[in-house]
């Protein structure tokens, strides 16, 4: 009751290889609109920059507030445009005149508006902890800790979903949001490390790198005349 | 006809749901015969590593086991005992390692019964090497390491193909997440591309060696992760030790 909140793994993968381990995956759209992207990494984050540009000259024109309908119709166009050729799958949330809304976006261009929506590889993980936890008008901290969950669920369950949590609430109240980047981080490698002892050959001692030549070059020029 | 625009009449599309929760549209030619194959193989994850010492040998090899993007199990082993003093630590598709595995240790029973004693470590080398070639043309997906010690109380270590190749290694890592796992131990373990001087190797530092790979391939490999289970083989017996690493 209290707003919209979106969570997110920082997980990317390129096939089985893990590409960046804590990557943002909840994009801003307006103040009052972020979006989460699921999918091909390059096609998300252009594409929610793309309407968020777009959302910003409209908001330049028209002088008022961006609507969530705005960036999810302009996020569809966009999408059944190029026939699913995009692989955006998103999940939209915000705050506007005419309250909270979440929004879940197909890649062919196919939107949902929900109380409670996953994507993404480990969204059935998600979601089986929403249909489990949900309950309508939510306070905030109840909210939040479900989302969290919901995520814990894919990062755990999911090998395509990994690492953090991140968590953006839009308050209904004000009408802003709060970035909460790494709000959770239960896969902190540094703590494993610490469990046993680790090779000293890690570090290698001054010398353990060969030098087969060695080229000294003196410039005797002063550095503004470079 | 209208929806087919561009295409032959002979064309044909389905709707594939991919495992990143997107689906694509796929054409096949159809109006004829429509072949349907079944694929035996599932790939089931894992990462393998042994590393030989003077008079020891080290088999490591972590307990996930997954299909696609999911986990199956989070506790099954890879490391078999095939002889009185030789572990197998296989990956690949586990259904084709645990039919391997029995397939050793029957004939390994057979050679006791037969000839009294226990077959040495190169025996079973080449044993597990003719038994992979014999399914040359249906392989066993089993990406194997053969450890034990050799007839001079020295570790050894052999690392396969598929399909039946070895080679007596000083250290062998296979596997989802071997390409993580050779290059960082050629450096630490094997002192290449460094001058500083080698320690001897010792039980410990060997353990020491696969925790270090095990945690940073479980980084970078989806596939490995949960927990690493670390067999030292001596003359004295075989001892065991499961450290637990990260399950995302």
């Amino acid at each position: 009751k209290d707003g919209v909140f979106l969570g997110a793994d920082t997980r990317a993968t390129g096939g089985s290889e893990v590409a960046d381990k804590n990557c943002a995956k909840i994009h801003y759209l307006a103040p009052n609109i972020y979006c989460c992207g699921a999918g091909t990494a390059a096609d998300t984050e252009q594409t929610t920059a793309l309407i968020s540009s777009q959302l910003e000259l409209l908001r330049l024109s028209t002088g008022t507030q961006s609507r969530v309908v705005a960036a999810v119709t302009l996020l569809k166009r966009m999408l059944f445009r190029y026939q699913g050729h995009v692989s955006a799958a998103l999940v939209l949330g915000g705050v506007d005149v005419a309250g909270a809304h979440l929004y879940q976006i197909y890649p062919q261009g196919s939107t949902g508006k929900l109380p409670y929506v996953t994507m993404g590889s480990g969204s059935l993980a998600a979601m089986s902890v929403f249909e489990t936890g949900y309950r309508d008008d939510m306070d905030e901290a109840d909210a939040v800790d479900l989302v969290k969950d919901a995520i814990f669920g894919g990062i755990f369950n999911d090998l395509g979903s990994g690492s953090n949590c991140d968590i953006t609430i839009i308050r209904s109240a004000t009408g802003l949001a709060e970035e909460r980047r790494n709000f959770r981080t239960p896969n902190d490698v540094g703590q494993l490390r610490a469990l046993y002892a680790r090779p000293a050959s890690l570090v290698p001692p001054p010398g353990a790198t060969a030098i087969l030549e060695t080229q000294v070059e003196i410039f005797d020029a002063q550095p503004m005349d470079l | 006809s209208r929806a087919r625009r561009g295409r032959s009449r002979k064309e044909m599309s389905t709707i594939v749901r991919r495992c990143d929760g997107g689906a694509e549209r796929v054409w096949q030619a159809s109006g004829g015969p429509t072949e349907h194959k079944f694929d035996p193989y599932d790939f089931n994850g894992g990462t393998t590593l042994a590393i030989s010492g003077e008079d020891f040998v080290m088999v490591a090899a972590d307990t996930r086991m997954s299909s696609g993007y999911s986990i199956l199990s989070r506790k099954v082993s890879k490391l078999h005992k095939v002889g009185e003093r030789t572990m197998l630590a296989a990956a690949g598709c586990q259904t084709d390692v645990v039919a391997l595995v029995n397939t050793l240790q029957t004939r390994h029973r057979m050679y006791v019964h037969q000839t009294g004693k226990g077959m040495t470590t190169t025996a079973l080398a080449q044993m597990l090497s003719n038994t992979l070639y014999y399914k040359r043309f249906f392989p066993y997906y089993a990406f194997n390491v053969l450890a034990g010690l050799d007839a001079d109380g020295k570790g050894a270590v052999y690392s396969y193909d598929a399909i039946g190749s070895f080679q007596r290694v000083p250290f062998s890592a296979s596997g989802s997440g071997q390409s993580y796992v050779i290059p960082l131990l050629d450096n630490i373990l094997c002192h290449k591309n460094r001058q500083d001087p080698q320690p001897p190797l010792t039980p410990q530092l060997a353990v020491e060696f696969a925790k270090e790979a095990f945690v940073s391939a479980g980084e970078r490999d989806i596939h490995t992760g949960d927990a690493v289970e670390i067999a030292v083989v001596t003359k004295d017996g075989i001892t065991t030790e499961t450290f637990q690493l990260k399950q995302d």
